[in-house]
């Protein structure tokens, strides 16, 4: 199986280099394309409704919350959430803090880990070669199962409630493997190599001051996929960490939804057992999903240079 | 260099896969005498154990439980397959449509739009869900007013096939679409020429150009899909409904099941059982799809 990822193919401005004449011959009718513009518009606005709603309801004041419900323009603004978000440390800070060092801590090792993997692979004169690609690939067919996992990390490798348990489940990935192998493979030719190889380095450095630099695009979709996977992972928190202060920020802001709905739903059995108005305000909480959001989102930019305009992955072929 | 990769491979997915024999023994933990030779308290009692044949597997259909995990099996099967076939048509749909469009630009926002919630991590969107369809929820402040009954989609099981359709086209139809993107981008565009002159219309374009190139792409996606239809996003199907037990008919996956048992009193020996088929069949599945792949289409075939 090959996964290649083409460097140079911009599909969004490719079409522009053709000539004049072949872009008429091929190109919608105007008819066709208006409606196509308009439906993909209203598409892109309903995508991007989810978010509107999350940020409208952080930004609600509390006591139109409590009057009206949620509203797609409320009555009343405050920004009132965001500021009890930041001015009090506790939870969020601390998962903030947690999520933050194992995303870096992972996304550094995963890079580390499946550069260095691939590029043997990508090689013909490594003699291992079919041997380690299929000992990655099985993996990708068959697992454990849960239980199997479930015992394993916590009995054998022990890094239950740890910040580990955040990130090192996740650190490394065989499909970005395939991917990354035939990236070099397409990407980084062999002349160069055997050249560099000649003038006496040797294969460690020839990987890092050579190989490498070739194939930061394919390094940086690799960074990007498994900073997203280990900033958003809730699973690993579920499964392996059962104390507060190693919390996830996915785990966070789940465990606050998942009380606060159980609590407003039962608040008749449970009347003189908790105060309601004491619990975080709902608005509190959509501020926390805006904040987990937030770099993420930023990171979008740098994402779409390396990943939409500069490389694409191309046809799989068998 | 493999090294790193390859003692992670070894402590992540092969040490937890003997493992798998825990469904046909009945798990006790037992302390490893000084003088044993394994010391891990895991391994030794995997070993100690008594092994029961498919009691584990007779426990998931006993009369009490029989009718819960077919619903269970069921619900990942269906939803499994329905992600698999609208997911397929959309997101080759939309690489189409993005690709036609004739403004550049537009093209260009529209799909970083329609990519950004492969961004927005699945308790996000809980958030979301109970924003918009909670008793309280933004859709009841506007229906409510037009006369009609609020909802509330945390006692209604009619409300979670849709909710769960629609936020899986919402998360993964733009990431979906890049790999086609690419692909039809790739096409050489002498052929639409050749076929335009000859009068083909968009549509016989489409299905004698570039669908045949896109053939290779989907076969090898849905093979590995296939091996996936025990399994599910445990994250959207754990955290969407929020524990709502009201409509768990309809919410509860295989995954989510044998979690709840993991972490229920039960003996480990029962969310094993269940495991158990999960990986086996996911297995045979996907042997099976490859080699009918590989008897028609050899060129195809994952391995």
């Amino acid at each position: 199986m090959d996964i290649p990822i083409k460097p140079d193919s911009q599909f969004f401005d490719k079409r522009f280099s053709l000539k004049q004449k072949q872009r008429d011959m091929l190109a919608l009718s105007p008819v066709t394309n208006a409606v196509l513009t308009v439906l993909l518009g209203i598409l892109a606005i309903l995508t991007l409704i989810p978010i509107y709603v999350i940020v409208i309801a952080s930004l609600t004041s509390e006591a139109s919350l409590v009057a009206n419900g949620y509203q797609l323009w409320p009555k009343e603004f405050s920004g009132a959430a965001y500021k009890f978000l930041f001015s009090q440390g506790s939870i969020v800070m601390t998962a903030y803090k947690n999520t933050i060092v194992s995303t870096v801590a992972g996304t550094v090792l995963s890079v580390l880990m499946v550069g260095l993997y691939a590029y043997p692979l990508s090689r013909d004169n490594f003699k291992f070669k079919g041997f380690f690609t299929f000992f990655a690939f099985f993996t990708m067919l068959f697992g454990g199962g849960l239980v199997a996992y479930y015992m394993v990390t916590r009995q054998i490798l022990q890094i239950q409630n740890s910040l580990w348990a955040l990130f090192l489940p996740s650190a490394f990935s065989p499909f970005w493997v395939i991917v990354m192998r035939t990236f070099y493979k397409s990407n980084v030719p062999n002349e160069i190599i055997e050249s560099a190889r000649m003038d006496g380095a040797n294969e460690w450095r020839t990987l890092f001051q050579i190989v490498m630099p070739l194939a930061i695009p394919g390094l940086a979709t690799v960074a990007l996929f498994s900073a997203i996977g280990i900033w958003n992972n809730f699973f690993n928190c579920l499964l392996l960490v059962d104390e507060a202060k190693y919390y996830s920020l996915q785990f966070t802001i789940y465990t606050t939804l998942n009380n606060i709905r159980f609590l407003l739903e039962n608040a008749d059995k449970m009347q003189g057992i908790v105060n309601i108005s004491e619990l975080p305000s709902q608005t509190f909480r959509m501020a926390m999903a805006v904040v987990t959001v937030g770099p993420i989102v930023f990171a979008y930019p740098f994402f779409q240079r390396y990943f939409i305009r500069g490389l694409t992955i191309g046809a799989l072929k068998g | 260099m493999v090294l790193p990769g390859a003692i992670w491979l070894f402590l992540f997915s092969y040490l937890p896969m003997p493992g798998i024999v825990m469904a046909f023994k009945t798990y006790r933990l037992v302390r490893p005498p000084a003088d044993a030779f394994i010391q891990n308290k895991f391994i030794y009692s995997l070993i100690k154990s008594p092994w029961v044949g498919l009691d584990n597997f007779r426990y998931l259909t006993l009369p009490t439980n029989r009718d819960a995990t077919m619903t269970y099996i069921r619900n990942t099967v269906l939803y499994n397959l329905l992600f698999m076939v609208v997911g397929l048509v959309l997101s080759v749909a939309l690489a189409v449509m993005i690709f036609e469009l004739t403004n550049r630009f537009l093209a260009k926002l529209y799909h970083s739009i329609f990519f950004l919630p492969f961004f927005i991590s699945w308790i996000v969107v809980a958030y979301v869900v109970y924003a918009l369809g909670s008793s309280q929820g933004i859709i009841n402040s506007i229906i409510t007013p037009m006369g009609f009954t609020p909802i509330e989609v945390y006692k209604e099981k009619a409300f979670w096939p849709f909710i769960f359709l629609i936020a899986n086209i919402w998360k993964y139809t733009g990431n979906g679409s890049i790999i086609y993107l690419a692909t039809i981008t790739g096409i050489d565009r002498e052929l639409y020429e050749a076929a335009a002159i000859d009068g083909a219309g968009k549509w016989k374009q489409f299905t004698h150009i570039t669908l045949p190139h896109l053939v290779p792409v989907i076969v090898l996606l849905q093979i590995l899909a296939v091996g996936r239809i025990f399994g599910s996003d445990f994250d959207m199907f754990y955290t969407l409904p929020n524990g709502a037990a009201l409509v768990r008919d309809v919410t509860q996956t295989l995954d989510v099941f044998v979690y709840g048992m993991l972490r229920s009193n039960l003996p480990l020996g029962y969310p094993a059982a269940a495991a158990f088929l999960q990986s086996i069949v996911g297995f045979i599945l996907i042997l099976v799809t490859n080699a009918i792949v590989r008897k028609t289409r050899p060129e195809m075939a994952l391995f």
